[in-house]
């Protein structure tokens, strides 16, 4: 597509948010990055924009007025911060794709604060019923986005969602940050989704991967 | 932020508030900053954009490189390709914002789903195409059988919110004059007075 796409990134100065907000500049996309401390999300511009000078990137200080601008969202926050993003920009992304990156784990790390019969994307879209709520980016840590091929092998990253084109719309997103997209489904395998992330944090935290692992799908 | 859109709305086909309610969820709201593309030629033109804010033109580049305005779009307007939107085919034309804009788009889908469960968008939408229709027939009479300062005249009396808002050489584009001739036309006219 020649039309440039705009995305804004909401929570773009944690961890994730940057790191996705990074490996998406290598794609032909605007990047409107978006966080409470603009000094951070500015050092995340100021990054990109080093590492990538052709690179299309600004800081916004609302998440309404990106979103307003944007085509795609991604909610790059935590579970617990959701519903506030959520309120914030309902009206404005009334249509739109609203990517849920988020697992909603527990103060422990050892298990899921969801009830067992949702999920963190799920409850995302109940509060955005006008928009197209996709999941992914959740079973990717921060650190594969800068070494998205592990051992020799490109890790997979799984997307979810109830809109045909908006996965299509995602799954490029995915292969431009550099990993293998897996179309896993509708929303409700969000739950899965989370739950495999969940695994593969507390296989980390057991076998000490230093937060660099990721899935891969064999198959014939 | 729709406030036009169903001013614009209820003056052609007047709704309730609950048919209004059911109309919103289907529309995309988007700000377009100046210079910024909401289509480019190759695309599929995916929505009809309509301008609650700001001024947008649809325009064809020529072998030449040349530019040809096909349509300018202020507040109330609405502005696409509408033979990509219709047929899925790549766009012919460039759609991009001469001012800061802010739009209401209606995608295809919503379009197709507002056809199938909302008679007064199809009634709606039939109205708009009619009146775009007529002002098509218009402009290309205008543009094959006027003189140059005729219809110079007649645009910036037909659409004078436009006149004074776009660049001298975009207005010679639409009506199909080199920037020059258009220039020597409004000497002339000037002259006269």
């Amino acid at each position: 597509m020649k039309t440039i796409q705009t995305i804004a990134i909401i929570g773009a100065s944690g961890n994730m948010g940057a790191a996705i907000s990074k490996s998406l500049a290598k794609g032909n996309y605007r990047l409107l990055l978006c966080a409470s401390e603009q000094d951070k999300v500015q050092a995340v511009a100021d990054e990109i924009k080093k590492s990538k000078p052709a690179a299309t990137v600004e800081t916004v200080d609302c998440a309404v007025d990106a979103s307003w601008e944007a085509d795609i969202i991604i909610a790059a926050v935590p579970y617990a911060a959701e519903e506030k993003v959520a309120q914030k920009i309902r009206e404005v992304a009334n249509q739109k794709i609203v990517i849920s990156i988020a697992n909603p784990l527990n103060d422990t790390y050892d298990g899921l604060v969801t009830a067992p019969d949702t999920s963190a994307a799920e409850e995302l879209q109940k509060l955005l019923p006008n928009s197209k709520v996709i999941k992914a980016f959740n079973t990717t840590f921060a650190a594969d986005f800068s070494t998205p091929v592990i051992d020799g092998k490109q890790a997979d990253a799984f997307i979810a969602g109830n809109d045909g084109e908006a996965l299509q719309t995602v799954s490029e997103l995915v292969s431009t940050a550099g990993f293998n997209p897996v179309i896993a489904g509708d929303l409700a395998v969000s739950g899965t989704l989370e739950r495999m992330q969940l695994l593969l944090i507390q296989l980390n935290m057991k076998y000490d991967y230093n937060w660099l692992a990721g899935w891969k799908i064999l198959h014939r | 932020m729709n406030e036009l859109f169903f001013q614009k709305f209820n003056e052609k086909v007047p709704l309730t508030s609950e048919e209004q309610e059911q109309i919103k969820e289907y529309l995309t709201p988007k700000k377009l900053r100046k210079r910024q593309y909401i289509l480019q030629e190759g695309d599929v033109c995916k929505a009809i954009s309509f301008v609650e804010k700001g001024a947008l033109r649809a325009y064809t580049v020529d072998e030449n490189s040349n530019e040809h305005i096909i349509q300018f779009a202020i507040e109330g307007w609405t502005i696409s390709d509408l033979f990509s939107f219709l047929t899925a085919e790549p766009a012919t034309y460039n759609i991009d914002a001469l001012e800061d804009a802010e739009l209401l788009l209606i995608t295809r889908t919503a379009h197709e789903e507002l056809l199938r469960t909302q008679p007064k968008y199809e009634k709606y939408i039939r109205l708009l195409i009619t009146g775009a229709y007529i002002a098509l027939q218009r402009r290309l009479t205008s543009n094959i059988s006027l003189p140059a300062d005729e219809r110079y005249t007649r645009f910036t009396e037909t659409y004078p919110d436009i006149a004074q808002r776009v660049p001298q050489h975009m207005i010679a584009s639409y009506i199909g004059l080199t920037p020059e001739t258009l220039s020597r036309v409004r000497k002339k006219m000037a002259d006269r007075k």
